[in-house]
């Protein structure tokens, strides 16, 4: 049967019409080929990433204690809220909604969300510290935010604030490269910034578990697929006495300076403090912009740590070792006697004694407890720069303690050639008649000047302070000769005990020591450090030891500008030693360490 | 003289319907409502309507033609006034439990109309005039779709449009005209019609991973469900992307990816057979009448049902814009199978009426 003619156009049009539809469904099947065949296995992966979500399980950080197991730090648990970026269909929802329950504001919402690290799968932490109330309204709403997970962390905690913010130090969130080094590092995890927290990160700080789950588009978790254990960190003992350490910070009162106490004979740090101090839990978290500011801006710097980083002239607390040098060198007879009328001139400049008038005759023993600076102006001119920089060095000057790894200041005893080098003028030598009272170029950290003096109090033996475990190192030999020693070690006693002693306010106390008062500015004749402005005063020192007989405890302490090292400094030092005396009565060994299943409760008040 | 409905069309119903029906079961826990049974109800009074349709002689619906075209107006302008909201759209009139949808009978109107009309006039070539009479047949229903606001629809209307030309015959010339004017209109849209999230649909597909969160997301997804598929599949109902709700309308404008999922290469090569089959049947049925009417409506139906299937397949496949265009048998929805499976009952009827002239 045929078909009829007139239709023929319309029939071409129709078949073409359809080779048209059967090469587009041809084309789609390659589509398909190429999704499904080819990249079959690809896509399926992608697929099982969908929904398996990873949550990681933060490894706690060891908690710290004092010598008596007090807790210096702890972890408290806390809420957080994750975010998993990928998960979220409007992210602006999300950040309003956080910010209604009043978990986080916008801004910092999209400050953290333009932080992140783009490619890994991690999620994020958009809010801390989490009420019960806040917790409750995220997770009745888990099916209209589901990329928000709630879960349990550790919020790190410091039970004596600001007594401890520069020793045991703080937290602080890991930066983006150290997370793009160590691919075991969680974006949020906390690492310590200052202090133990940072000396003895690797050891404190555990390592992350991790829980992979299965999870709906909704974020209803549907069961576990794999999890590994996370590892806790190491509890951790410090050689500190946290009584004494508030002992010290209540002596300080409003002062500036710092104090530092350690064992003589172990090199033990009991008491460890830089005044003014700061709450170390406000960088426990993500820390404002505007506390930083604060604390940046403070005049009182109560940041900086100024027992580690804070060089001093250390005055005339530098005198016994220089006159130990003297009588190493032989060139002083402890009998002989220097006439000191007020001052002496040398190398053409007058260099005058604190007292106006003198000291009238002085022998070694007077020139250490009434600390006459024309004997030591003598003795210097005597020794040199070069042999006062070597047996200075002998004490541990110029050196770091090794107590930080990172942030202890070096000090400074200058010399001919490091005037060459650094300073680039020539040396000159009324500088070494400068020196010899600790003025001019040497400068001191507190501790420095602490292992300086244990080595006074332990029969010459240099020791290393440590806070935390000490040092694999035999005991080594005493720098000086002991007799030499005995003489200094009497006339540090004479300071106190003696009738003219500098520090005779504190002749109540079984201690040995020495005042110093280091100048800020040169002084006009005539004028008294105490009429000048407080930022131009002296820095008052004093360092000593005690009990006389076996030293158990060296305290070396400044208060900026304070003024005279005597009325100043010591009685701080003395509150420290009295203190510590009436805790040991009798020579008492290391309390053992506590057990680290047991995080006994923290006792504020003591 | 009559003869037998064509018993392949047939098939490639029921499988197509088969193949829907299954997968509206294994996302009926997902969407919350028992799918399976609602669309089997609609599959059979589909089945219905299309055996009831085919036994209508096709003169009739030529004669028919310019009042169900009135209607279908009509029912379009009574949508925009009495309709019901969905989704924003104003597009469903209520009758008792039902909701009908009159767009997706409107389509049928309009291609019964533009047949009956070019089947009406002489001539290899259309004349200007009638150019012009054609567009306004097939934009007049296009903009009361618009106005309720269902684009997704609307967009279906037009291959009526571009299949009637190409019957009717365009010179050369107007078919250069009728690209720049296709130009300058996509680009006119671009500049003062599409709102953002639809340009941004548009510029996804040339840069997928745009905004993977965004409007990236629904495709990703798909993507993800149709490749993850393979070559078996992972199972009806076995599916991670579907059944963890990762794919979103799963019922409506992403079924064929639920179905990719769960019966990988193999499953979907044979809906895609399955398809195959239907429109060969239909160029088949258009291709052997004698009528110059059933010839240019099997054509046209031919045109209108190629065009979703690709649109919506592109869409899923990541190819195309996500439009609302649903997949025609297999997409979740009454309104929508019934009035195919009404256009497959009058394709019935020219085959049935294949030697009938006017």
């Amino acid at each position: 049967m045929e078909l009829r003619e007139d239709l023929r156009p319309f029939r071409r049009r129709t078949v073409v019409l359809f080779i048209l539809a059967f090469a587009a469904l041809g084309l789609l099947h390659l589509r398909l080929a190429d999704l499904q065949v080819v990249h079959g296995v690809a896509w399926k992966n992608l697929a099982e990433n969908n929904r398996l979500r990873r949550l990681p399980l933060p490894g706690p950080r060891g908690w710290i204690y004092d010598r008596r197991g007090q807790v210096l730090a702890e972890n408290i648990p806390t809420w957080e809220v994750l975010l998993f970026p990928n998960e979220a269909e409007e992210i602006d929802a999300t950040g309003i909604f956080l910010a209604r329950i009043g978990v986080s504001d916008i801004e910092t919402f999209h400050q953290r969300l333009a932080e992140r690290r783009i490619g890994r799968m991690a999620p994020l932490v958009v809010g801390e510290d989490l009420g019960w109330d806040q917790v409750a309204a995220v997770r009745s709403h888990q099916s209209d935010y589901p990329e928000l997970a709630v879960v349990s962390r550790f919020r790190r905690h410091y039970p004596y604030g600001e007594l401890t913010a520069h020793v045991v130090g703080h937290l602080r969130p890991v930066s983006k490269s150290e997370v793009g080094a160590d691919p075991r590092l969680e974006p949020d995890t906390m690492v310590g910034a200052t202090g133990i927290e940072a000396a003895e990160n690797d050891f404190i700080a555990g390592s992350s578990g991790d829980r992979w789950v299965m999870a709906s588009a909704v974020g209803l978790q549907l069961g576990v697929v794999s999890e590994s254990d996370p590892t806790p960190g190491h509890d951790l003992g410090l050689t500190l006495d946290i009584e004494l350490q508030r002992v010290a910070a209540e002596a300080f009162g409003v002062q500036a300076g710092a104090v530092v106490a350690l064992d003589p004979q172990s090199g033990a740090v009991r008491v460890m403090y830089s005044a003014p101090s700061f709450q170390p839990g406000v960088f426990g978290g993500r820390l404002s912009r505007s506390d930083w500011k604060v604390l940046q801006e403070d005049p009182a710097h109560p940041l900086q740590n100024r027992y580690l980083q804070g060089m001093y002239p250390p005055g005339s607390t530098i005198k016994p070792f220089l006159a130990l040098a003297g009588l190493e060198m032989g060139m002083i007879d402890p009998q002989k006697t220097v006439y000191c009328n007020g001052s002496v001139v040398l190398y053409g400049h007058r260099f005058r004694c604190w007292r106006q008038g003198g000291h009238g005759f002085v022998n070694l023993e007077r020139a250490l407890t009434e600390s006459c600076d024309v004997y030591f102006y003598l003795l210097g001119q005597r020794l040199g720069i070069e042999q006062m920089a070597s047996w200075l060095h002998r004490f541990g000057f110029g050196e770091r303690t090794g107590l930080d790894p990172v942030f202890e200041a070096k000090g400074l005893i200058g010399t001919p050639q490091w005037s060459q080098q650094v300073r680039g003028t020539p040396w000159y030598p009324g500088e070494a008649v400068s020196v010899s009272i600790g003025q001019g170029p040497v400068l001191a950290t507190v501790v420095q000047l602490a292992r300086a003096y244990a080595m006074l109090a332990n029969g010459g033996r240099p020791v290393t302070p440590y806070l935390v475990s000490p040092p694999h190192t035999t005991h080594l030999d005493p720098v000086v000769n002991p007799e030499h020693l005995a003489l200094v070690d009497a006339a540090l006693e004479g300071v106190i005990h003696g009738a003219h002693g500098t520090a005779r306010r504190l002749s109540g106390i079984p201690m040995a020591g020495k005042t110093g008062t280091a100048q800020v500015a040169r002084l006009q004749e005539g004028v008294d450090s105490d009429d000048l402005a407080a930022q131009l005063r002296h820095h008052a020192w004093f360092a000593g030891w005690a009990p006389l007989d076996r030293p158990e405890l060296v305290v070396t302490v400044i208060v900026e500008h304070g003024g005279s090292g005597g009325s100043v400094a010591g009685p701080i030092a003395g509150k420290i030693v009295e203190a510590f005396l009436s805790r040991h009565p009798q020579s008492s060994g290391e309390a053992s360490p506590p057990p680290p299943s047991e995080h006994p409760a923290s006792d504020a008040s003591g | 003289m009559e003869h037998r409905v064509d018993p392949w069309l047939m098939l490639a119903v029921v499988s197509i319907l088969g193949a829907s029906l299954t997968t509206l079961h294994t996302v009926s826990r997902v969407v919350g409502a028992n799918l399976l049974l609602r669309q089997l109800l609609w599959g059979v009074a589909g089945l219905i309507t299309l055996w009831l349709l085919s036994r209508v002689r096709l003169d009739v619906y030529q004669r028919l033609a310019p009042v169900l075209y009135g209607a279908g107006l009509a029912a379009l302008v009574a949508v925009l006034i009495f309709g019901v909201a969905r989704g924003g759209n104003r597009a469903w009139i209520a009758i008792g439990p039902l909701t009908v949808q009159p767009s997706e009978f409107a389509r049928l109107a309009v291609i019964l109309m533009v047949a009956a009309w070019l089947t009406d006039r002489r001539g290899d070539r259309l004349k200007t005039w009638e150019v012009m009479a054609a567009v306004l047949f097939v934009c007049v229903p296009i903009g009361l779709i618009i106005l309720e606001p269902d684009l997704g629809v609307a967009l279906t209307f037009l291959p009526i449009l571009g299949g009637a030309l190409w019957l009717g015959g365009l010179p050369r010339r107007a078919w250069i005209v009728l690209m720049v004017l296709g130009v300058i209109s996509s680009y006119a849209a671009w500049r003062y019609v599409l709102q953002p999230y639809q340009k941004e649909r548009v510029l996804t597909l040339l840069e997928p991973e745009r905004d993977p969160f965004g409007a990236g997301y629904q495709v990703r997804q798909s993507k993800i469900a149709v490749g993850s598929g393979g070559i078996i599949g992972q199972g009806l109902g076995r599916g991670s992307q579907s059944q963890l709700r990762f794919l979103p309308a799963q019922h409506t404008d992403f079924a064929f990816s639920v179905w990719a999922e769960a019966t990988g290469f193999v499953g979907t090569t044979m809906l895609l057979l399955a398809y195959a089959l239907l429109f060969s049947r239909i160029a088949k049925i258009g291709l052997t009448t004698d009528s110059r009417y059933g010839l240019t409506f099997a054509a046209l139906v031919g045109g209108w049902l190629v065009f979703q299937v690709i649109v919506s397949l592109g869409m899923v496949l990541g190819w195309l814009p996500t439009t609302g265009v649903t997949l025609p048998l297999f997409s979740y929805g009454g309104s929508s199978l019934i009035s195919t499976c009404a256009a497959l009952g009058i394709v019935q009827s020219v085959c049935r009426f294949r030697f009938v002239n006017q």
